[in-house]
């Protein structure tokens, strides 16, 4: 490589907050679908017991 | 049988809060690199992404494995959430290739071989996952995907090689380089915060997906797959 | 109980098992050789396509024709495939082939043997299309059909096993290509830079590389999918 790459904090600001973003995003969406599951599970178990 | 989701909270809060520390060591402490200028920083979460990527991924093929050795479901559940984790992270590691490079080589994307063989990697994984969207036999789903996943697996390698001799003959450019010492800490750091992130968001995942299988297949869930497809017990009925 | 029976068959059982397999698609194949003729008008329609996309420059289209062979190649593969197994969808005849005592990886090799001739076909077939379209020739023809036959034995693995799986589901038009396609990426690349030297020249040698590479792949996956194709039809 011949010189010095000039400045690109624009770049490395990118890189942090699309990584930030993109695991936060999955994160949340685990968590969420698993809330929705353990309401579904537990409804379905009351349904049960109370049969 | 219910589960506390305390211990994959907790690894994904550590997780975290380890991204949170070496990307601020990454991005303040550090030293500027002499050739690349600030732009080497994006290193510090390039390559722990990249060494997790291929760590889900892995896991996902035991996962596949597992399954048709043993036929239990828990281990279907767990291929859905490590080829989904996989697909993630190689999917932000192609965007975080693709930001290094535009001030690197002046292109967003340069063929690199391990870059390319990860965009690969994204299709065929994610390929499977929509074939589990249209597969309505959950025993049948389980097999085909761990079918797939086993395949794609094996081809990662061929990919990478078949590139690597394709684009070699095009350009002379070298790969990201690997750092040098004065900079482990924060790569070290930020590797094993990705880590425990993954490892929690799949125990999580892993979970939602047996919650669902069970929805499918009505409780109890089976330990095996059903002998005959279609004889899945229904809601209240005995394994 | 038919599985330990399928399980327990010699290697003769499995060999005569697989030619009866190919005897019966290839049987289908030329009873069915419309279809044959229209996936090939398909082909070569693409490969008419590519031109239209780069334009008469007869320098660039001669540079790149060994991508647009492949390329229409790859596309009417899916095809072909899918419709190998179509066949076994109507009636339901797939089930009444697995219950009779015949080996898996039998009907497998059998059907994968049936498919690489169809694409090996189409691929020669194509040929003369890329020689008229792209004035891209060769002298070196046997090495060209070598190149040809490695290739489609790399696609016909991988998507017999595939085929066997999408057939089966409901979007099953963009579910083969769509596993497919990322899997056999060294299969493209390898066998349109094998290609590319024979039309273009090759005055450092380079083929065997590229061949050596088709032939890997094929071992390989000709080798997982036999392995694993019980699996995939398995009820």
């Amino acid at each position: 490589m011949s010189g010095v790459v000039q400045g690109g904090w624009e770049f490395v600001a990118g890189a942090y907050i699309v990584t930030a973003a993109i695991l936060s995003a999955y994160a949340t969406s685990v968590f969420l679908r698993y809330r929705t599951e353990q309401r579904r599970a537990a409804a379905e178990a009351e349904r049960e017991a109370r049969k | 049988m219910r589960q506390s989701p305390t211990g994959p909270k907790v690894l994904v809060a550590l997780g975290v809060a380890l991204l949170l520390a070496g990307s601020w060591w990454g991005l303040t402490k550090a030293p500027g690199e002499v050739y690349m200028g600030e732009v080497q920083r994006i290193m510090y979460v390039h390559v722990p992404t990249a060494w997790n990527a291929m760590l889900a991924l892995s896991f996902a093929f035991v996962c596949a494995l597992c399954f048709l050795l043993t036929n239990s479901w828990k281990w279907d559940s767990r291929l859905e959430a490590a080829m989904e984790m996989g697909v993630v992270l190689s999917l932000l590691l192609c965007i975080q290739g693709s930001i290094w490079a535009k001030p690197t080589w002046g292109v967003w994307w340069d063929w690199d071989p391990r870059l390319t063989t990860t965009a690969v990697m994204v299709f065929a994984f994610g390929g499977i996952l929509a074939l589990r969207a249209f597969v309505d036999d959950p025993a049948r789903r389980a097999v085909w995907s761990a079918v797939a996943c086993i395949v794609a697996f094996v081809d990662v390698p061929i990919v990478y090689f078949s590139v690597k001799w394709w684009n070699s003959l095009h350009q002379a450019q070298s790969t990201p380089q690997t750092v040098s010492s004065a900079f482990h800490l924060p790569l070290r750091v930020n590797a094993f915060g990705i880590l425990f992130l993954w490892t929690g968001l799949v125990a999580l995942r892993s979970r939602v997906a047996s919650l669902r299988l069970r929805n499918e297949l009505g409780p109890p869930l089976p330990d095996s797959k059903p002998a005959v497809t279609g004889a899945a017990p229904i809601a209240g009925g005995a394994s | 109980m038919e599985q330990d029976s399928r399980r327990a068959r010699e290697p003769e059982g499995r060999l005569k098992d697989l030619l009866a397999a190919l005897r019966k698609d290839l049987l289908l194949q030329w009873r069915g050789r419309a279809q044959v003729i229209a996936i090939f008008a398909f082909g070569a329609a693409a490969l008419l396509l590519f031109s239209f996309a780069i334009g008469p420059d007869s320098a660039a289209l001669r540079e790149h024709a060994a991508g647009f062979l492949w390329l229409g190649l790859l596309l009417a593969s899916t095809l072909a495939l899918a419709e190998s197994f179509e066949r076994e969808m109507e009636e339901q005849a797939l089930e009444g082939l697995l219950l009779l005592p015949a080996s898996t990886r039998g009907l497998y090799y059998g059907k994968a043997i049936a498919n690489w001739a169809h694409l090996a076909l189409l691929g020669v077939a194509l040929v003369p299309v890329m020689v008229v379209l792209y004035d891209a020739g060769t002298l070196r023809l046997i090495s060209l059909v070598g190149v040809i036959l490695l290739g489609t034995a790399g696609l016909s693995a991988p998507g017999t096993l595939y085929a066997a799986m999408t057939s089966q589901t409901r979007a099953r038009q963009t579910l083969l290509p769509l596993l497919l396609f990322p899997l056999v990426v060294p299969v493209l690349l390898a066998a349109v830079k094998a290609t590319s030297l024979l039309i273009l020249g090759d005055p450092m040698g380079q083929l065997r590389p590229w061949t050596t590479l088709l032939a890997a792949f094929a071992v390989i996956h000709w080798s997982i999918g036999g392995l694993l194709f019980g699996r995939v039809v398995e009820d």
